[in-house]
């Protein structure tokens, strides 16, 4: 009963830490939903026009996101290797829209072409195999004269702080504060559950160690299903399905079903040293497979992931040093915020546990969020505006299983409060 | 090492005493063959082969080792407990676990092959393909007679093993479905060697941990 006559109060550095946590996450919602993205180009629709005898004459329409094109007529050209083809008959809709006129002889280098656009406002901009000279015949003979005067009038362009803008990507990069730390965080939290297994096999474990080791689980999987939910809802707007075979996915999902397993099997035994002992050697000998699962095995399979089978890393050259600004304090906010949550549960353990040597155990159960959403028009405001919504969706999926977390947290306290009162 | 071989013999004894527990496997394999062969309904295309040659060798290994034996009895275990060293127990277990999905990976994949044809397996890949199966026994062998074990010590059967076991397998699923797929797709067994390599380090890494973690369920 010591433990709850005197409810271990946390110390003065356990405050610090975590008011450092609850500032480090201020800052990175702040961050993640303000800072601007960089200008890009969203989609380039090719038209063909008139076709004469030698020449063809194709229209271009040009949508980019965060531009400004009202503010200065970009140079806008196409790019196959050394070959440039400057687009001279250029009109500015607004700032996000342009539409324009190219004639093409016959013959041409190449038949496919990557789009670039250029302004002192919006810098570089580009649009791979944006051009199609569809009709038209690729000949290596023939060359475009356009190379020096695109050299001469490119101009560059001081965005300013801003995260980059990567094609079909576009706004959801804000994500990466939101979903990849909920993956690290759960990491940790396993991480910490098996260090306790291992206390608690040894000859000086005790319930303590086997509590904390459950403890870290139970907050682990909220992660842990946070993790997939937000995952699973952006990649169905960059992806294009809710789940994709991906070796990263199956991992996830492998490490949910074990540690719910975990919790199943401790549920099902009730002498508490064996407990203790069946489920200490399951962790140990899930998490083991579970890195061989995860680290080892991706590396050797291709996946949509970046920085797995081949993929470019984000910390190669997308994660450049906006997103690390961010990225970084996300990482420590959310795991403060995952060891806070976890002491939290480990607490209401305690109080648990007290109870049940009174015999007076009530079963609480923590349930899990689920979604399910099927129809299709719904989408839209997810993906207007450089997929803004897909952030939003994200956070709002983190916050509500986090507002559920404290929700269950706090039921679940207030029972036991009040079942160990009446029993005291 | 002998001890360990005693008690694989042994445990073989027991097997053979209760003729049931094997000849009820190999009627399942056969039912479960069967079954699959009355729903595809003739010579499935290669992936439906090998996808139906994985899953049914995974359920027939999670019937295989979550069965208990007549030695299984409380008394039987207190009094090994008593005379044996748990590490050898474990791995005698394990053998004898692996020798018995191995036996079954070949009936079923016998079994297949006069149903529904062997697929594109021919020659060289056939017999890459029958140990493919073995080693998979093998690596299944190991990581599920642990489970199995977990799954005896808390009192409860064939359910508990497989919400504990299924997600631990997926590793070895993943790896030999990608050499079924390989050799079906007409890879040479040499060029996919290091899928036989990972399915041998996957067992052992597997057996190591057990042998290192056997021992805490062991005890009283």
């Amino acid at each position: 009963m010591s433990v709850l006559q005197s409810p271990s109060s946390p110390s003065p550095g356990v405050r610090l830490i975590r008011a450092f946590g609850v500032l480090l996450l201020g800052y990175v919602l702040v961050m993640t939903f303000t800072v601007p993205l960089g200008p890009g180009i969203v989609d380039v629709r090719v038209s063909p026009g008139d076709d004469q005898e030698r020449q063809t004459t194709f229209a271009l329409e040009i949508e980019g996101h965060n531009t400004h094109f009202s503010e200065s007529i970009p140079l806008v050209f196409l790019k196959r290797g050394e070959h440039f083809v400057v687009i001279r008959d250029l009109e500015v809709v607004d700032d996000r829209h342009l539409a324009g006129r190219v004639t093409l002889d016959k013959f041409l280098p190449a038949l496919s072409w990557d789009v670039f656009v250029n302004s002192p406002v919006d810098g570089t901009m580009s649009f791979a195999n944006g051009f199609f000279a569809q009709g038209l015949t690729a000949s290596t003979k023939t060359k475009s004269p356009d190379n020096d005067e695109v050299l001469d009038r490119l101009s560059q362009a001081d965005l300013g702080f801003h995260f980059p803008f990567q094609p079909n990507i576009m706004e959801t990069i804000r994500n990466l504060m939101l979903h990849v730390p909920m993956w690290f965080t759960m990491f940790l939290l396993m991480g910490i559950s098996f260090a306790q297994s291992i206390r608690s096999l040894g000859t000086s474990g005790t319930a303590e160690h086997d509590m904390k080791a459950m403890a870290s689980v139970k907050t682990g999987m909220w992660f842990g299903v946070l993790g997939l939910l937000t995952g699973s809802l952006w990649a169905k707007f960059t992806w294009g399905a809710w789940w994709v075979d991906d070796p990263q996915l199956n991992g996830a999902f492998v490490t949910v079903m074990v540690y719910a397993g975990y919790l199943v099997l401790r549920s099902s035994v009730q002498d508490e040293a064996l407990r203790t002992r069946l489920s200490a050697v399951y962790n140990l000998f899930g998490f083991c497979l579970l890195v061989v699962l995860l680290m080892v095995l991706p590396r050797f399979t291709e996946s949509l992931h970046p920085g797995k089978g081949g993929n470019p890393a984000f910390s190669s050259y997308d994660l450049d040093s906006a997103l690390r600004a961010v990225f970084y304090p996300a990482v420590l906010g959310w795991m403060i915020l995952g060891t806070w949550m976890y002491a939290k549960t480990l607490r209401l353990e305690r109080m648990r546990a007290t109870l049940a040597e009174s015999r007076l155990q009530r079963a609480t159960k923590a349930g899990l969020p689920f979604f399910l959403l099927t129809t299709s028009t719904w989408s839209d405001p997810l993906v207007n505006d450089g997929k803004m919504g897909v952030v939003v969706g994200v956070a709002v999926i983190i916050g509500v299983g986090l507002g559920l977390w404290s929700l269950v947290h706090s039921r679940q306290a207030r029972d036991l409060n009040q079942e160990i009162e009446r029993h005291s | 090492m002998r001890e360990t071989w005693r008690l694989f013999t042994y445990l073989w004894r027991a097997e053979r005493r209760s003729q049931h527990g094997l000849v009820g496997l190999a009627l399942f394999a056969i039912a479960t063959t069967y079954a699959a062969y009355q729903v595809v309904r003739g010579r499935p295309d290669p992936t439906t082969w090998n996808a139906l040659a994985w899953v049914m060798l995974l359920f027939t290994a999670f019937n295989g080792v979550s069965r208990t034996l007549e030695e299984d009895r409380p008394e039987v275990l207190a009094y090994l407990k008593t005379v044996v060293n748990p590490v050898h127990y474990l791995m005698a277990r394990t053998l004898h676990n692996s020798a018995v999905l191995a036996g079954l990976a070949c009936l079923l994949t016998a079994l297949m092959g006069l149903l529904m044809g062997w697929g594109t397996l021919d020659g060289p890949r056939l017999w890459g393909f029958l140990a493919g199966m073995a080693l998979t026994a093998l690596a299944l062998g190991a990581t599920l007679t642990l489970i199995a074990l977990i799954a005896a010590r808390a009192g409860a059967g064939f359910g508990m093993t497989a919400v504990l076991g299924l997600p631990l397998v997926l590793p070895v699923v993943l790896v030999s479905t990608s050499l079924g797929s390989d050799l079906m797709q007409g890879v040479l067994v040499a060029d996919t060697w290091h899928n036989f390599a990972f399915l041998g380090a996957l067992a052992a890494g597997s057996g190591t941990l057990g042998v290192v973690l056997f021992p805490y369920l062991w005890r009283a």
